[in-house]
């Protein structure tokens, strides 16, 4: 706080004793008239009831300035340690001289809460809001999603495809060699796995390089996947790896975790800048930082699947390679959730690292199942 | 008896610097800097209006509404995330297979928080109330905002399954609710009447009501196409009407209510806005925004395409089809200007004329009272309008 250099000149003091103020003693709802004179040396002020004749003494260091006042033609002062007293200047001359003997008057609660508090409880509630983000409800949700009743998540799996599917104009592409040789490689990467419910995989009539697991074992093959394979066995890796999202529960967690968030990151904005928009894109990126790790847990399981299963795992990572070869970008289906070449590069070298070398060469299908699962959809 | 009449001292100039310069702060600091905004305007607001021509004061603090405001954020964000996961089970083992059950479940999560909603606008009053002052006397509140919110949703409920017969009702009981419970000083309000005076207030609008309802069974029984056309747009022009009775209600019923308030043993009150007067300044307050605002967008790309074409940067062509950078920068540029024009303009332009109208039809009647009267405590509480803040409820400033 400024300290304040009062100049002790006679002139400012002969000015002020002409002036009347009029002060609010902060304990009647009443305006007095007060004769204002300076003294000690200037150093305070004396305020004069003209009514009572009592007079009170404030120091010129102690006053305040009452900030943001609408109106110029008044000042507004407080004093330290009188409490809710204002006097009210309407004198020019008074104001004037005053403003110029203290011209560095602090406003009123200008110090008042101390920074380092703020920062502290500031502090306090962003890692409050992150520890219930990141901890508490993806600890809720692994814990919630084992009490979730399995035909619940089964009929909850069926709806949202179905939602899925009108939205999205889904056609199912159906052969009855092309779904022979689906529910072969099925039968090979699923071998010796216990499932809550039965695995539903469709392919479906789309160009795009996707696939997708829902809740409750509903999987999805996009046509442009198996378009996109050069072996069978690229096509049974992709398919492990959703279904590792399946055994995973990725799809019921994550729907947990984005309830349990919805509203949360909105708290801190207000509407101040526009700022739901912020708090949506907070949203995607807590969301997608939960689906990384997912990623990367369905990758593991559709390694150890396919070793057990005698097939090789780097079958995902040679697809992965040559797609980013070609240049087709990450805003392929295939690498959503993937931000940036280095996890793709990650995931390429994992899947490379998985393989032992262990498979047995006996491919997943037969050529002529490959040759029908890619016509499924003509 | 003398009637104390009321001033108002604001200069709308003033205001727009304030405005523009906390609004800008606000942007640049990530919305941080809005308490300080909103305390700014609060005793500018406050310091305008001059019942007797003494300024009222507003003597909240930045600091304080920003500490209230984290702790309602970590108590609001676990508030919410435990009612979000809970109502998601609950929601999951009750719906067996119906899936479209557990939807309902779901969207009725947020309902959690209509009764923090009223608590939050109690808290935020009695707030606001503690931090203004009047002849250096503090106005106050008494704690009640749990009671405030459960017999708001209450009343809400009946109000609505009564399709609004219940609306005077509600509107009366909640105002004497908050009133009861405030202060001046040592001395009490107290809210006179009871809510029959409010139903002729609302004849207009059950009468539109009644007539649109009427309308519609009309267009059902009818089969003739370029009839139900008229009845269409009869119920149009019925629904402003509507949509104007109830704004007329509001108004109305706010004087009603002020005129038969009393504080401690005799003095009163009247507020005597318009109507006419605020439907008008909503109207071209809104209007005038929007015209400025439009001009937003030509001026910066005629600022920035020129100053960059008068240092030789981009040639003549730019301003009609500027390089794609370019076109990103005058993008983020505009909205960022649009959106603090606007809330500045809409400040200026609708906000202070309806505070200065109201303002200045406060009067108050047997001054003599306020001989009795004396200082209160100053209220403690640290909740400083922080659930309001994080729950985006606030007034307009």
């Amino acid at each position: 706080m400024a300290t304040m250099t009062p100049q002790r000149d006679a002139k400012f003091a002969a000015k002020l004793a002409l002036a009347y103020g009029e002060i609010l003693d902060g304990i009647r709802p009443a305006l007095q008239r007060v004769s204002l004179r300076l003294s000690g040396d200037g150093g305070t002020l004396e305020l004069r009831n003209t009514a009572t004749n009592t007079t009170e003494i404030w120091q010129l260091d102690g006053l305040r300035l009452v900030p943001d006042q609408a109106r110029t033609d008044a000042l507004v002062l407080a004093h330290q340690g009188s409490g809710d007293a204002r006097l009210i200047l309407r004198d020019h001359e008074a104001i004037r001289a005053l403003l110029a003997a203290c011209p560095n008057l602090p406003d009123l609660g200008s110090g008042r809460g101390s920074l380092g508090k703020l920062l502290a409880l500031g502090t306090a509630a962003v890692a409050s809001i992150a520890l219930i983000l990141f901890v508490l409800i993806p600890f809720m949700a692994d814990r919630g999603t084992d009490l979730i009743p399995p035909e619940a998540e089964v009929a909850f799996g069926r709806t949202t495809f179905e939602s899925l599917s009108e939205t999205m104009e889904f056609r199912e592409c159906k052969s009855l060699e092309g779904d022979a040789a689906l529910a072969q490689m099925q039968a090979r990467i699923t071998d010796g796995l216990d499932l809550a419910w039965p695995l539903q995989i469709r392919v479906i009539d789309n160009p795009a390089i996707n696939a997708f697991a829902l809740p409750g074992g509903q999987v999805a093959i996009y046509r442009g996947l198996i378009d996109a394979a050069e072996t069978p066995e690229e096509v049974a890796a992709v398919l492990a790896h959703e279904i590792g999202h399946v055994v995973n529960r990725d799809g019921t967690r994550s729907m947990i975790r984005s309830m349990g968030s919805f509203g949360i990151v909105g708290l801190l904005f207000g509407d101040a800048v526009g700022m739901s928009a912020a708090a949506g894109v907070s949203q995607r990126l807590i969301s997608s930082a939960h689906s990384r790790e997912a990623e990367i847990a369905a990758d593991a399981f559709a390694h150890r699947q396919l070793t057990r299963a005698g097939l090789p795992p780097s079958a995902m990572g040679d697809m992965f390679a040559r797609m980013q070869a070609q240049g087709l970008g990450e805003d392929m289906g295939v690498f959503r959730h993937i931000s940036s070449h280095p996890e793709l590069r990650d995931r390429i070298e994992a899947a490379m690292q998985a393989d032992t070398g262990a498979a047995n060469g006996a491919p997943v299908i037969s050529s002529a199942g490959w040759a029908a699962l890619q016509a499924i959809c003509i | 008896m003398s009637t104390v009449k009321t001033d108002f001292g604001g200069d709308r100039g003033d205001l727009f610097a304030l405005m523009l310069r906390t609004s800008f702060l606000t942007v640049i600091t990530l919305g941080i800097y809005r308490f300080w905004r909103t305390t700014k305007l609060r005793r500018w607001y406050w310091s305008s209006i001059r019942p007797g021509g003494i300024p009222l004061e507003y003597t909240g603090t930045p600091q304080e509404k920003l500490m209230g405001f984290f702790v309602a954020v970590i108590v609001l964000a676990l508030y919410i995330s435990l009612f979000n996961l809970a109502g998601l089970f609950v929601a999951f083992n009750m719906a067996d297979n119906d899936i479209s059950y557990m939807t309902y479940a779901i969207g009725a999560a947020p309902l959690a928080l209509v009764p923090v909603i009223f608590a939050a606008r109690y808290r935020a009053r009695r707030y606001i109330l503690s931090r203004s002052t009047w002849l250096g006397i503090r106005f106050g509140m008494d704690p009640g905002a749990w009671g405030y919110a459960w017999r708001a949703c209450m009343y809400w409920l009946l109000a609505i399954v009564t399709l609004g017969l219940l609306w005077p009702l509600m509107t009366f009981q909640m105002e004497r609710y908050l009133t009861d419970r405030s202060y001046y000083g040592t001395a009490k309000f107290r809210q006179h009447g009871n809510p029959f005076m409010l139903y002729p207030l609302a004849i207009p609008f059950y009468v539109l009501g009644a007539a649109i309802v009427g309308v519609l069974v009309l267009i059902a029984g009818e089969t003739e196409e370029a009839t139900i056309g008229w009845y269409i747009i009869l119920i149009v022009v019925l629904s402003v009407l509507l949509v104007l009775s109830g704004f007329y209600f509001r108004i109305a019923s706010l004087r009603a209510m002020a005129g038969l308030k009393e504080l401690g043993d005799g003095m009163e009150f009247g507020i005597e806005p318009r109507t006419g007067k605020l439907l008008r300044i909503h109207i071209f307050g809104n209007l005038i925004s929007g015209f400025l605002i439009s001009f937003v967008s030509p001026v910066i790309l005629g600022l920035v395409v020129g100053f960059l074409y008068l240092i030789g940067r981009v040639d003549a062509g730019a301003i009609t089809n500027p390089p794609p950078n370019l076109a990103a920068f005058l993008g983020a540029l505009t909205w960022l200007t649009v959106f603090i024009l606007y809330g500045v303009f809409r400040q200026v332009f609708v906000t202070y004329p309806t505070v200065r109208h109201v303002a200045a039809t406060l009067e108050l009647e047997e001054p003599a009272v306020l001989q009795g009267i004396r200082q209160r405590e100053a209220d403690r509480n640290r909740e400083a309008g922080g659930f309001a803040e994080a729950l985006d409820v606030g007034a307009a400033f």
